[in-house]
């Protein structure tokens, strides 16, 4: 059975110029050390689906409209706040995009770790004490025991996002949702990160949620990428096969939009990018939501009408789309 | 979390040396060592007018508190062989119509009044605090309701809502005044805290807090509280003078506290009726009145410059 397994949900924001889908009828599995990318531009739909997760979505205006999280087999969606207070921190541990502003200025290192313990365990003072120094040194912060009696504002942003880790994996959580923990940081700080995540991930049997708009960082860590656009997943599939067998025009896209090193754009000094801009979610596309911006709408089928279907295309290769890359190739050459 | 840490102390300040410091690291160097709390007093230092006036403050509410215990004379003791004398040696202030003295009353009397200042303006600290983290934490309607209350009330004058509740609680003495003058001025506080408390909310580590699983009062008292003290400590220093203000005047209007006790407000209203022939009666406690309500904004204005991130930036720019 997997560890976290999100079928259909739907969130949206109920606001005064009407219903933003922000997530509409995502689902997908991640089991326990697995580690799953979600992949989109900004408005995508990715962050909402991890705080939808978590309950941590404001409410009002938000509110879960359908779908459910089970979670070892419990329904979140369903849980009351407090025993979903229960889950969180000790089951399911969330690490943010932006380390300055993630941790309290006016709490020492310490008291911001041992709070978790104490939440949840009830652990003694000294005992909470012991297992910050043991949680500093887990995630490579040198000097540990002094550090601990240190505010944040001594700690670069690589450090606090290290220390943000250490806070999250406090209770050992089965399932860590990082939602763009690398963004903030400088290039260099963030391939130390995603190294720690990694190793983290494979010595405490835990699942990963890695949010990111980041290819490179999703090619680095993730198991599986669900490529998300305008609150819908529209690929989802194993990294490699992802990256080298893309089938949906939005992933060829944002692959094709990746900075190259080499080659025929670089010369020209071109960055190739989308056209066009993400739909309104108020008033999506009736049809197919990527249509107006896909090369291939024009080839018919009901783009623009029907919604498609999330198919599988292959084994482990989920697509929502009329036109994916292979078939699309089939019918180019016909046999 | 105010208290300093030993180590801080002992290991981080010979860790930077002053040369590194003066050599132009002025954005770099204090900010590696400083706790919030050391860097607020530095930029204090820098503010002349506060460090003068604080010094002036203390040094006045330490002889309040020293001088009527150790004066030769007793501030109570009626003896009208002494009556309205003007300075002399005996009585550097003088005397008053009953032949007290002048310098000794004046003490006891600054007592009550800073008693009554600071007993008001902690007084409104804690009703703005309860009712202005509760409006911005919980938001929504009861906010709605809380502020268009509090708007409500803003509308009442200062010191004729003072009046009133004084009337209604039917007694005056030191705690009736603390309570009336806290109740007429305590909606600038809660305002000030609820529009902290709404900001703070929005912060990413509050958010973090409830994804490790924080209850509500843990993340109002542990994440949002202790982060608007700085803005309380401003607010209560902005308070003071308008509460020994308002506690001054109802003393020289006759609503003070009852003789033989005196605040510096009732001592300038019994100076009154003689200001012509014996100007010093009045003129004393009024002058300590003026000197403490000038104090009391410059300390407010030097807080401001520590301890607002807002005003410090362009102050230093």
């Amino acid at each position: 059975m997997a560890l976290l397994e999100v079928k259909g949900l739907k969130t949206h924001f109920f606001t005064r110029e009407g219903v933003v889908r922000a997530v509409d009828g995502v689902t997908f599995s991640v089991d326990a050390g697995q580690a799953i990318g979600i992949v989109g531009e900004s408005g995508s739909g990715k962050s909402v689906t991890a705080l939808s997760i978590m309950g941590l979505i404001p409410r009002p205006p938000a509110r879960i409209v359908d779908g459910s999280v089970e979670f070892q087999g419990r329904d979140l969606t369903t849980l009351s706040d407090r025993q979903l207070e229960d889950v969180r921190g000790r089951e399911i541990a969330m690490i943010f995009q932006d380390p300055m502003t993630s941790l309290n200025p006016t709490l020492k290192i310490k008291t911001q770790i041992t709070e978790v313990l104490d939440r949840h365990f009830g652990y003694s003072k000294d005992e909470a004490g012991r297992r910050a120094v043991e949680l500093l040194e887990e995630v490579r912060i040198p000097n540990a025991s002094e550090r601990l009696e240190d505010y944040p504002h001594r700690f670069s942003g690589g450090m606090r996002q290290r220390v943000m880790i250490a806070i999250a994996l406090a209770c050992n959580p089965k399932l860590l949702i990082a939602d763009e923990p690398t963004t903030a940081l400088d290039v260099t700080v963030q391939a130390e990160i995603l190294d720690l995540l990694e190793e983290l991930r494979r010595d405490h049997e835990m699942g990963l949620i890695l949010i990111t708009h980041d290819m490179g960082v999703v090619a680095e860590v993730a198991d599986e990428v669900a490529v998300m656009y305008a609150g819908q997943i529209v690929e989802h599939a194993p990294t490699l096969e992802l990256f080298d067998h893309p089938e949906h025009p939005y992933t060829e896209a944002l692959l094709g939009a990746l900075p190259q090193l080499e080659g025929e754009d670089v010369r020209e000094g071109r960055l190739l990018s989308i056209p066009g801009r993400p739909p309104d979610l108020i008033a999506p596309p009736p049809g197919c939501r990527f249509a107006p911006r896909c090369p291939y709408a024009h080839l018919g089928d009901g783009c623009a009408d029907n919604e498609p279907e999330l198919r599988r295309i292959r084994q482990n290769h989920l697509v929502r789309s009329r036109h994916p890359a292979s078939e699309r190739q089939r019918e180019a050459a016909p046999v | 979390m105010s208290t300093t840490d030993p180590r801080d102390a002992v290991v981080a300040e010979p860790a930077v040396p002053e040369v590194v410091a003066g050599a132009g690291a002025h954005a770099g160097a204090p900010m590696a060592r400083a706790s919030l709390w050391r860097d607020a007093w530095r930029r204090y230092l820098q503010n002349k007018g506060a460090v003068i006036a604080g010094a002036i403050f203390l040094l006045i509410v330490l002889f309040c508190l020293i001088w009527p215990i150790i004066s030769p004379h007793d501030a109570n003791k009626v003896d009208l062989t002494q009556a309205r004398q003007g300075p002399s040696l005996e009585h550097p202030l003088g005397t008053d119509a009953f032949g007290r003295d002048m310098l000794t009353r004046v003490a006891l009397a600054g007592r009550i009044s800073l008693a009554i200042g600071l007993g008001a303006t902690v007084a409104i600290l804690v009703f703005g605090v309860i009712y202005g983290s509760t409006a911005g934490f919980f938001g929504g309607r009861l906010d709605n309701i809380q502020m268009r209350l509090l708007d409500a009330l803003y509308g009442l004058p200062y010191l004729p809502f003072a009046i009133i509740l004084l009337a209604i609680i039917g007694t005056i003495n030191m705690w009736t005044m603390i309570l009336a003058l806290s109740i007429a001025s305590w909606f600038t506080a809660a305002r000030i805290v609820r529009g902290q408390i709404i900001t703070l909310k929005q912060n990413d580590y509050v958010r973090a807090a409830q994804a490790l699983g924080a209850r509500w009062y843990r993340i109002l008292s542990r994440h949002l509280l202790p982060n608007t003290l700085g803005v309380l400590i401003i607010a209560m220093f902005l308070e003071l003078p308008g509460v020994i203000l308002g506690e001054a005047f109802l003393g020289f209007i006759g609503l003070g506290i009852s003789p033989p006790d005196a605040s510096l407000g009732s001592m300038a209203e019994e100076g009154r009726s003689e200001y012509r022939a014996n100007p010093h009666i009045m003129f004393v406690p009024g002058l300590a009145i003026a000197i403490l309500v000038l104090c009391a904004n410059f300390i407010a204005d030097g807080m401001r410059d520590a301890l607002d991130p807002r005003t410090r930036e362009t102050k230093e720019g």
